[in-house]
């Protein structure tokens, strides 16, 4: 048994369609049919094998949610969508986890775009 | 890699792989300086010091300076001077952001134009962050932005480490007057200083003490109120933390890692590290 599919809510499917690939940059992997009338997209946010589902009918997600990204360089990261008009709602910060930086997509789900850092590695 | 960047906003930034010896010089703004491979020798004034990959040097402006190569193998460097007017805006900013963090605000206030003058330690997000910067310069990185977005992190980080290292620790310390401890901790940084250059030497206390113009029971005293450790202690985590990154990234062998790092014996180099790291030093390398 494994992780496979996320469900995200999405509130103009449209809006959120085209700010999950033209703004973070994530493809789009399949159209699978879930239910009868419940068409979703599966998106693929970079070399894992969880998909995000968004969808303009999905029973499953109507409440909104928070997903982490993980990066290895944050602060590059935050620049290049940042640069691409994503408006982050924290700078990047410290955390006890590493840097952390966090954003909304147009429905309100929260992204946090997390680069773990060892403290105790030299 | 060697490159010398002069950015739009005159901040520089210098990788170089050094082979010989400079002549005095004054440094012309503040700057942080970082040796990723080998060590390089600092003079300034009377004081040699010493940096190695797990520890920086910062210079004020106006500081003069001789430095050389240390190792048998030449040194990189990477070093970044900072414009005085984008170190004024960040101070601001980051003053107005912190105020209400910081310990004792009057103090920096008071210090906020000098900076010490001394060796720190080069981990954390400091490292992480020069790391992710050096990697985008070598392969060609021309956004300036982007560039001084890690410039301005890399001050935060500055910023946090000496709050750490200094206001953090002078609160330990119990003397009365505000100013009699950070005095104080200025010479303990002294010693820390003189440790880190020194490490793999015999030092004897009083040699200590006098680079930090202490006693030697004042210097005993302070030195564990301000870092929880004795200067042997110290002294012993820093040989271990060295040749810890002698195993991982060279070919020396375990004997000549004991003695390059200052520990007379290897048996009580194995167990010591053994303690510390819950692994032997064979398999540490192995496992590196």
């Amino acid at each position: 048994m494994k992780l496979k599919y996320v469900p995200v809510y999405a509130g103009d499917f449209e809006e959120q369609l085209k700010f999950y690939t033209e703004k973070l940059g994530f493809k789009v992997a399949d159209n699978v049919l879930f239910y009868e009338d419940a068409e979703c997209t599966l998106l693929e946010t970079g070399d894992y094998d969880v998909l995000l589902a968004i969808s303009k009918h999905n029973p499953h997600t109507d409440t909104k949610g928070c997903i982490i990204l993980n990066t290895d360089d944050c602060l590059n990261d935050h620049y290049r969508l940042r640069t691409a008009g994503v408006q982050f709602d924290t700078e990047p910060e410290y955390q006890p986890i590493g840097l952390v930086a966090e954003f909304s997509d147009p429905c309100g789900n929260k992204f946090v775009l997390l680069e773990e850092r060892n403290y105790n590695e030299l | 890699m060697d490159y010398a960047l002069t950015l739009r906003n005159n901040n520089k930034i210098y990788s170089r792989i050094n082979t010989r010896q400079h002549d005095l010089q004054c440094s012309a703004d503040f700057n942080i300086r970082f040796v990723m491979s080998g060590s390089e020798n600092y003079q300034l004034g009377k004081r040699q010091l010493y940096i190695h990959p797990d520890s920086f040097l910062i210079l004020n402006k106006g500081t003069q300076y001789a430095s050389s190569v240390a190792s048998n193998d030449p040194a990189r460097s990477f070093s970044i001077n900072f414009d005085q007017k984008f170190l004024d805006d960040f101070k601001n900013c980051w003053m107005h952001k912190h105020e209400n963090l910081l310990s004792q605000p009057d103090l920096i206030q008071k210090q906020e134009r000098e900076f010490n003058e001394t060796i720190y330690p080069f981990k954390g997000d400091i490292r992480y962050n020069i790391f992710h910067l050096k990697h985008h310069l070598d392969n060609n990185t021309q956004d300036e932005l982007l560039i001084n977005e890690y410039l301005h992190h890399c001050l935060i980080n500055y910023y946090r480490i000496y709050n750490d290292e200094i206001f953090k620790k002078a609160e330990r310390l119990s003397f009365l007057n505000n100013s009699t401890r950070v005095e104080i901790l200025r010479r303990l940084n002294l010693a820390k200083e003189y440790l880190y250059s020194y490490y793999n030497k015999n030092i004897s206390l009083e040699e200590l003490a006098a680079h930090a113009c202490l006693s030697v029971n004042h210097l005993l005293r302070t030195f564990k109120q301000a870092f929880n450790v004795t200067p042997h202690q110290f002294l012993v985590q820093l040989r271990l933390q060295r040749a810890q990154l002698l195993l991982k990234t060279t070919r020396y062998p375990i004997n000549e890692v004991v003695s390059m790092v200052g520990f007379e014996c290897p048996s009580s180099f194995i167990r010591l590290f053994r303690t510390h790291y819950k692994v032997t030093p064979l398999k540490y390398r192995q496992t590196a």
